[in-house]
């Protein structure tokens, strides 16, 4: 019974979704095939996202709000590319390579500020957010055809300078998923994008058995134990902030680039809750996450996308009630995850308390 | 720092840069006008003929063109092949490969002079589209009663 206990609230937020979603499939009325297909593109739109967040998650800094930055970076690239007239993989390969030095500097940037705030990484990183954006509005907006040339007189505002609200990446839309085409049963399989995900799990599992993953392991259990044994804590901290936000502008622009659209002024934006509530609907806590969490929340978060408008439409009549109760479900999660951890924290210090005192240690 | 990691850093920039620029030159995007205008080269007339299949780079137009079109078709690279058959004879038919330079943006492909086998540099020609009058929009327009 205990364990069963346990077992319920280790697992909660994927109990609760995975009931909510096999009481919207069917209610939705949604074939079975239309979302298979479509949950097959969109593990290959999101998950690198997804993954991004796991390394800092590791070093002990929580879920990494600061990846907005990386998301940012990842734009300017795909800006540049498209104003350059770069087509193809080339072409999201260039705009990977451009978005690579500014989210390493982002990323150090952000690590840098974190270590000044330890303890209240997730809400420091949240900010930091906020005040990038401002930065990169003014680079975006104003800095773009004045300061910095810009060739495709499309790209442009009617003003002369400033990056249009909406850039067509008509020239690299879907370029990863269809250029290795394979259909299997009838259901496309973005092939690029999944090796592009497989060789980002693969890079996560690699890091983490080596010396430096190892140090990072460390940093994320106990700072101060870490650093008695001889490990640059703050440097640690950075670098894996600075990895996230190099693989958050990646994953951006694989995100972008499936979707053939980017919305200058906010794409980025969404993106950090986004992929945050992703991995803990996947089961995800704020110490710990892997990369099954990431695709399971991947597959659960975008079910429910899909079934939710229609599942509101044919039972109470409105597809935006359903949407509606999708975002107060998807993201009210960040919330419920956040206590569930926070109450953890509490019960674990008590129990621990307890087993000192030889009390009862019942408390999971 | 020391000066092997020193250089071992510079190397890995000096990389990353030649891989952008890899890039940049094998991925820019071309807009080929295909014109079967006809077109005089020194003194001689290059007329297309009645009507044309071509195909660029293995993809063939939806449709075969008359004389005096011209088709829009975008490519990336420098280098292509354009294979130019006649409509009424299909033995009669003409491969040739041109490079474009990579900071030409629109170019306009001469279907006469490539069937003329007139001289490579006149194959294709970079296209300025004529100047639009400037109607300014913003302009408010103030009508004195």
């Amino acid at each position: 019974m205990k364990r069963l206990r346990l077992f319920f609230i280790e697992n909660a937020v994927v109990i609760l979704f995975v009931i909510l979603i096999s009481i919207a499939i069917p209610a939705s009325g949604l074939p079975g095939k239309f979302l298979l297909q479509e949950i097959l593109t969109r593990l290959g739109r999101s998950s690198f996202l997804v993954i991004a967040l796991l390394l800092p998650i590791m070093a002990g800094m929580g879920l990494n709000f600061g990846m907005v930055l990386g998301a940012m970076a990842g734009q300017i690239g795909l800006i540049f590319v498209m104003d350059w007239k770069i087509v193809g993989i080339p072409g999201l390969l260039l705009a990977m390579l451009i978005s690579l030095p500014i989210s390493i500097l982002l990323g150090w940037l952000c690590g840098s500020i974190m270590n000044r705030a330890k303890g209240r990484e997730m809400v420091t990183g949240f900010i930091l957010g906020f005040f990038m954006n401002g930065v990169y509005m003014m680079f975006a907006l104003y800095a773009m055809g004045s300061l910095i040339p810009v060739m495709n007189p499309e790209l442009l505002l009617s003003r002369g300078y400033g990056i249009r609200n909406v850039v067509d990446l008509a020239s690299v839309r879907q370029t990863l998923e269809t250029f290795i085409p394979l259909k299997v049963a009838g259901l496309n399989i973005p092939v690029l994008s999944y090796l592009f995900i497989a060789a980002v799990s693969a890079f996560i599992v690699w890091f983490r058995k080596t010396k430096f993953g190892q140090d990072m392991r460390a940093v994320g259990q106990n700072r101060a134990v870490a650093g008695a044994a001889g490990i640059a804590v703050d440097r640690t901290r950075i670098i894996a902030v600075i990895i996230s936000t190099v693989l958050a502008g990646f994953g951006q622009i694989i995100f972008l680039q499936n979707l053939g659209t980017i919305n200058t002024t906010n794409s980025h934006e969404q993106i950090g809750l986004f992929s945050i509530a992703t991995l803990l609907i996947g089961g995800a806590s704020v110490t710990e996450a892997s990369i099954c969490n990431a695709l399971i929340g991947v597959i659960l978060f975008h079910l429910l996308f899909l079934v939710a408008p229609m599942a509101g439409k044919n039972l109470i009549g409105s597809a935006m009630l359903g949407e509606y109760f999708r975002q107060f479900v998807s993201y009210g999660v960040i919330a419920l995850a956040l206590v569930l951890y926070e109450w953890k924290r509490v019960a674990q210090d008590e129990n621990s308390r307890a087993r000192l005192r030889g009390g009862r240690t019942d408390v999971p | 720092m020391t000066l092997r990691s020193l250089i071992q850093r510079t190397g890995v920039v000096l990389g990353l840069l030649v891989l952008a620029a890899c890039l940049f030159y094998i991925g820019k995007g071309h807009t080929l006008l295909l014109d079967t205008n006809t077109i005089t080269i020194d003194g001689k007339e290059f007329r297309s003929l009645p009507s044309v299949t071509v195909s660029v780079d293995g993809k063939e137009l939806d449709f075969p063109m008359s004389r005096a079109e011209r088709v829009m078709v975008d490519v990336s690279g420098p280098e292509h092949t354009i294979v130019i058959a006649d409509e009424a004879d299909a033995e009669k038919k003409v491969e040739k490969n041109f490079t474009i330079p990579t900071f030409m943006d629109r170019v306009l492909v001469s279907i006469p002079a490539i069937l003329g086998s007139a001289p490579a540099e006149y194959w294709i020609a970079p296209f300025t589209p004529d100047p639009v009058d400037h109607a300014p929009a913003e302009k408010m327009q103030y009508y004195k009663e």
